[in-house]
């Protein structure tokens, strides 16, 4: 058992995971059998087509995400003429107000760039965790207490004003290292600081699930006969924690994609004119009043990317859950 | 001319402006209506009042706040809705405008006899002159105006002043500073280093307000101010409220300016930002009686002024300032880049995003109208540069202006701006009119609470950086110069051109008023020809508040509410 | 002494971390006629001409035995425990704190207890009704509930309960002595907004916990002897379950009382997250070093207090 305490975004997020043995084909087939996973599996692919093929859907329906179209919007405050927030052939979904951008164009746009942070950020989390969980189960002793330390006291930081205090200095330091200024040292920001989260918690959990698979009798045994330490590693130990770490991704991945969403409405984002789901959903809130569409449009998204995660994680852990009942 | 914060329209100043568009001096009393009693109620997201301490306070709200309610100062506009009679100062805590002499070396004040702290002590011409004094400590009274400093005849080393303020000066340094403010029972007497005009329309700055020795609490005078006005603090917890009730000391009898109408007062801060607006228009209970400083939500502007129901709650009035788009000339030094982007921009575009035509007039250069005679069109946009640009740019003309030019156009440029979101689609929106030109511009949008720390640093500002500014006196004088001289104390274009600089000095050295005048009109002109700035809208304001609230209007010498006159109905 | 030692290491690496801030505090305070003799002076009076080191050991003083502001004849004292004073708010960092912990500390029990109470209990019903549609209704919500964005729900309540619907006023902080009713008036949608999020995560977890203990063979054993269903849940199941309960519940409420940034932002409560975050937009050192040592304090401690419950409560951890 480990969890996500999640100050940043006063969201807690489970990630109770009883790990079983390698039961990687009857997992398989049970994850098959589950519609719902199916169905979240389809949103997730398409999510994921929609965002590579961003620029080629942009082409053939002749939108653009960063071209004002101010004179489709009213000179009375700037809100978009027509309705459904001017909704129209041109703009099947509606165009910003004060710009006249194109929503769609944003959102596609939008979708490459939050779910490059997302899985990116996820990415090295995951890794983090992961070597620094084996690193310390593994040594135990000196190594071990530190690595623990590092990890409380990582933990016990009210991270998202560190985040906000850093972010503009950790720029800076990533930019000197080469990458140009601008948006990629800003992504690049975001998703290290997004990292930062993270890895602790995963970290933790697989310290445990080291510890105690030592005391099992194939580790043991596989000691006792004189493997090398690098065998055990990979032979004995990583394939019995496949399970918490696939666990762990698909809970991490939606947690990510709302972090980025939560820093945009606390105003860390990427540069403009480039959009996020965050950063649009940060925008188009304060416009729920007078033009409620503009604020469903990213939001519709971003549920159904953050559920369908979810949901795919739920039905994973069903999967692996050796006590789950046989189907 | 001080800067500050304005997170809602991500213009990054607000100013004192004090528009005097004539220099009589008359006193007369304008009677104003209201129904006396009640309390106003002042709504507010920000957490505190900036500054309170009449030496540090420099931001128009806050002063217009201060010296309606708290602090009296030598001279002070009449609060009237009509311009031109707002711009014209009274006699306040003095009984008279004050006194020229010398050529305007010398100013004599003399105090109206009867004026009271809160604490029943008379107000005394020793306490002015300590007032005066605190703004030379430095390192204490931060934020404030200097003019003490720099207009006051005490010696200056390396453009600091050898007398350190009062609470650590050696009896010499003292001497320095009671030679230059001399007390003789009710006469007070400023000895200037230079004749200055103007110095009684300076003394409206609470900066020249009194403040008692023996309640002198140095940083911490900011929260407790003692009164010489119609009101006292009664309680202020930052991040809750600032209650102000009667001041028993204070009467009518002595001041000629301050109705005085409500029996208390409370700015209530912290207010959930997103809804400020949508809470005053709804206008329920409490709210009736109040008032925002905010500023309305661009979002509700067109509810606001497309309901009839508003008509009476609403104000849409022009603010004092420009606002423009600095070019770094010693980044961009040819003038054809700089007048290329000027070419380029789509003006449209900005002012759809700041609101359409709630966000104010297409400007033509830094001086606005309503400074009076200083300002004249200056036909930039009608072929100054050549051609005409309309507002939605001459795509044409910028890149014909870059081939002209002879040169490779210093690609990528950085734009510097506060960041909010409204600057935020700004700039996009330059980003996007520019690259028609072929020109790059990066946007860098910096942390509002450090914009100016970074653009006021030549080694961190870029090409580019949106400011604004509104002038303090009706002179062009406090603009011109300001902006585009090496001397000025805002000059976002790092321009220093001797002959420029030249003709300001002169202009500024000109007697004859209208002669002066057209001296300004034609380096207005001159500096929009050379593209130090892109000038890109004279600003307007909008504002709602209860229904209950009378007396509501923008108060132009300050851009604000006249505080000091409002009052609520029963 | 661990709580000693983590908060020492904790102190160094905040003031570490934010003194590496690039913008020059100094140059923030300086207005527009800002000279080099100006901003050395602001330097001087912000303390940042000495080294870190000398700043650090002179703040950790000032926490024990205070210490002495200004210059000249305009000095003041800030009494121990001094946690530095902000030149930005003109205020005693302490005093700050001190004025916004409250807020925060009911904020954070409000919506602890709902969530709580709310979690645990869906948590327990859904397990009883495993694979029913009421489990399945329950598990869809809770999952939507905590997808969310977090600022979402906030600013969707205040849009309909108060200005829509109009059934509660604008929320406007007043502590529960001066006004109560307007104050549960002005606290009631953070609460409910708060537990909202993290009574989704709540229900899960109880309900997998209940799961869980339900297969193990003690409760089979008590299923055995014959006890009825409802002492089977609350004397065996529920307490075993619990632990892992207990450790959320207690990092949790941790993690809020540090602050909880987006609920006091969105609904205007002048609590210590929205102290925090003003003063890290406005590079306020003294207060954000102060506010950041605060919310870790409460992690370091909620840790250790949880880690004695956990002894206390599961019978396991008990028995080694």
């Amino acid at each position: 058992m480990a969890r996500k305490n999640n100050d940043v975004l006063e969201v807690p997020q489970s990630v109770t995971v009883t790990v079983g043995r390698t039961l990687t084909q009857i997992a398989w087939l049970r994850l098959r059998r589950d519609r719902v996973a199916k169905v979240c599996m389809a949103i997730l692919i398409f999510i994921a087509f929609i965002a590579i093929f961003a620029p080629l859907i942009c082409n053939v329906l002749k939108i653009d995400p960063y071209e004002f179209n101010s004179a489709l919007l009213s000179d009375d405050g700037g809100l978009p003429s027509g309705r459904f927030g001017g909704v129209s052939l041109a703009h099947p979904l509606g165009i910003e107000p004060l710009t006249g951008r194109d929503i769609l164009a944003r959102l596609l746009y939008g979708s490459r760039i939050s779910l490059f942070i997302a899985v990116t950020a996820t990415a090295i989390t995951v890794v983090t965790g992961v070597v620094i969980g084996i690193l310390a189960g593994n040594s135990r002793g000196r190594l071990d207490t530190f690595l623990s330390r590092v990890m409380d006291i990582t933990l016990a930081f009210p991270l998202l004003l560190v985040i906000i205090a850093m972010s503009p200095v950790l720029e800076q330091r990533i930019a000197s290292f080469g990458i140009p200024e601008g948006n990629s040292s800003r992504i690049v920001t975001l998703i290290l600081v997004l990292s930062v989260f993270g890895w602790p918690y995963l970290a933790r959990l697989i310290r445990g699930q080291v510890l105690s698979l030592r005391e099992r009798e194939f580790v043991e045994a596989a000691i006792s006969i004189g493997s090398s330490n690098r065998r055990i590693l990979f032979k004995e130990l990583l394939p019995n924690l496949w399970g918490p770490i696939l666990i762990y991704t698909t809970i991490a991945l939606p947690g990510l994609i709302g972090a980025e969403a939560t820093l945009a409405f606390l105003g860390i984002s990427v540069l403009p004119p480039t959009a996020t789901w965050g950063s649009m959903l940060q925008e188009s809130v304060s416009y729920f009043s007078v033009d409620p569409f503009y604020f469903f449009v990213p939001l519709t998204m971003l549920l159904a990317a953050v559920l369908s995660f979810n949901l795919l994680g739920d039905a994973l852990r069903d999967a692996l859950d050796p006590k789950a009942g046989r189907m | 001319m001080n800067k500050t914060t304005n997170i809602r329209f991500g213009v990054g100043v607000a100013s004192v402006a004090l528009l005097l568009s004539a220099c009589s001096s008359k006193s007369d009393n304008n009677s104003q209506s209201g129904t006396a009693g009640g309390t106003l109620y002042i709504l507010t997201a920000a957490e505190q009042i900036l500054h309170l301490d009449p030496q540090r306070n420099y931001t128009g709200e806050d002063l217009a706040f201060a010296s309606g309610f708290l602090n009296r100062t030598l001279t002070q506009y009449a609060m009237t809705k009509d311009n031109n009679a707002a711009s014209q100062i009274q006699a306040d805590l003095a009984t008279d405008t004050g006194t020229a002499s010398d050529g305007g070396k010398t100013w004599e004040f003399t105090l109206r006899d009867g004026v009271k702290w809160e604490d029943g002590k008379p107000v005394t011409c020793a306490d002015v002159a300590y007032g005066v004094s605190r703004t030379f400590a430095t390192d204490v009274i931060t934020d404030g105006p200097t003019y003490a400093i720099s207009l006051l005849d005490i010696p200056k080393a390396d453009g600091v002043s050898e007398y350190p303020g009062p609470y650590k000066a050696s009896a010499a340094q003292q001497t320095l500073f009671d030679k230059a403010v001399v007390c003789d029972g009710n006469k007070l007497t400023f000895n200037l280093g230079a004749p200055t005009a103007d110095f009684n329309y300076a003394v409206t700055l609470s900066a020249f307000a009194p403040v008692r020795k023996d309640a002198d609490t140095g940083e911490r005078y900011d929260d407790s101010v003692l009164s010489n006005g119609p009101y006292k603090i009664a309680s202020y917890v930052k991040n809750s409220k600032l209650v102000l009730v009667r001041n028993d000391q204070w009467s009518k009898d002595t001041d000629p300016i301050r109705p005085a109408f409500p029996d208390s007062i409370e700015y209530v801060f912290s207010i959930a930002q997103p809804l400020l607006t949508q809470r005053l228009m709804k206008d329920s209970g409490k709210d009736a009686m109040a008032i925002s400083p905010d500023g309305v939500d661009p979002t509700q502007l067109a509810v606001i002024f497309g309901d009839a129901k508003y008509t009476n709650r609403r104000l849409n009035d022009y603010d004092p300032y420009v606002r423009y788009i600095a070019i770094n000339t010693k980044k961009v030094p040819n003038v054809k880049h700089r007048q290329a982007m000027l070419a380029a921009l789509n003006r449209a575009d900005l002012r759809k995003i700041a609101g359409g035509k709630y966000a104010g007039d297409d400007a033509d250069g830094v001086v606005k109208p309503n400074i009076g005679q200083d300002y004249a069109a200056t036909g930039l946009w009608d072929g100054l540069l050549g051609e005409a640009i309309p507002d939605t740019g001459n795509v044409a003309l910028a890149k014909k202006l870059i081939a002209e030019s002879g040169e490779k156009f210093p690609n990528p440029i950085v734009f510097d701006y506060g960041q909010s979101p409204t600057a935020d689609k700004s700039a996009s929106a330059i980003v996007a009119a520019m690259a028609r030109a072929g020109i790059v511009v990066k946007p860098n949008p910096i942390e509002v609470g450090a914009y100016y720390g970074v653009v006021l640093d030549p080694a961190k500002q870029g090409s580019l950086s949106a400011g604004g500014w509104g002038p303090d006196w009706s002179n062009a004088s406090t603009v011109l110069p300001e902006l585009f001289t090496p001397g000025g104390g805002f000059n976002l274009s790092q321009f220093d051109d001797k002959a420029f600089t030249a003709e300001s000095d002169a202009a500024k050295a000109i007697a004859d008023r209208v002669e002066q005048a057209a001296a300004w009109q034609a380096l207005n002109v001159k500096a929009a020809e050379l593209a130090l700035v892109i000038p890109t809208r004279f600003g307007k304001e909008q504002r709602i508040q209860g229904s209950m609230v009378q007396g509501a209007y923008i108060w132009g010498p300050y851009g604000s509410y006249p505080y000091g006159a409002l009052s609520v109905s029963q | 002494m661990l709580m000693v030692f983590m908060l020492t290491i904790l102190s160094i690496v905040t003031f570490l971390l934010f003194n590496a801030v690039p913008t020059d505090p100094a140059r923030l305070t300086c207005g527009k006629t800002c000279s080099p003799a100006t901003i050395e002076a602001n330097r001087i009076r912000l303390g940042l001409d000495q080294p870190l080191i000398t700043q650090y050991l002179e703040w950790i003083k000032g926490i024990f035995a205070g210490r002495t502001y200004g210059s000249g004849t305009a000095t003041f004292n800030c009494d121990a425990p001094c946690l530095g004073y902000s030149f930005r708010n003109g205020e005693q960092v302490t005093d700050m704190i001190v004025t916004s912990l409250p807020v925060t500390i009911y904020l954070a029990l409000g919506a602890f207890v709902l969530w709580m109470v709310g979690g645990i209990s869906t948590g327990i019903y859904a397990a009883r009704k495993k694979g029913k549609w009421q489990d399945r209704a329950i598990m869809g919500v809770t999952l939507v509930g905590y997808s969310l964005p977090v600022f979402f729900i906030g600013i969707l309540m205040l849009i309909f309960v108060v200005v829509r619907w109009n059934i509660l006023p604008y929320p406007s902080y007043v502590g529960p002595n001066v006004d109560t009713l307007q104050f549960l008036q002005t606290m009631i949608l953070p609460w409910i907004s708060l537990a909202i999020l993290y009574a989704a995560y709540y229900t899960r977890l109880t309900r997998s916990q209940m799961l869980d203990t339900m297969s193990e063979d003690y409760i089979r054993t008590a299923r055995a002897k014959g006890l009825p269903e409802k002492i089977v849940l609350r004397k065996h199941a529920l307490r075993a379950g619990l632990t892992p309960i207990v450790t959320s519940a207690g990092l949790d409420l941790a993690g809020l009382l540090g602050g909880a940034v987006i609920t006091e932002y969105i609904f205007g409560l002048p609590g210590l997250g929205r102290l925090a975050i003003g003063a890290v937009t406005e590079y306020d050192l003294p207060t954000i070093t102060a506010t950041t040592l605060v919310a870790a304090t409460f992690v370091i401690v909620a840790n250790i207090v949880v880690d004695l419950l956990y002894a206390a409560i599961d019978p396991r951890v008990r028995l080694q």
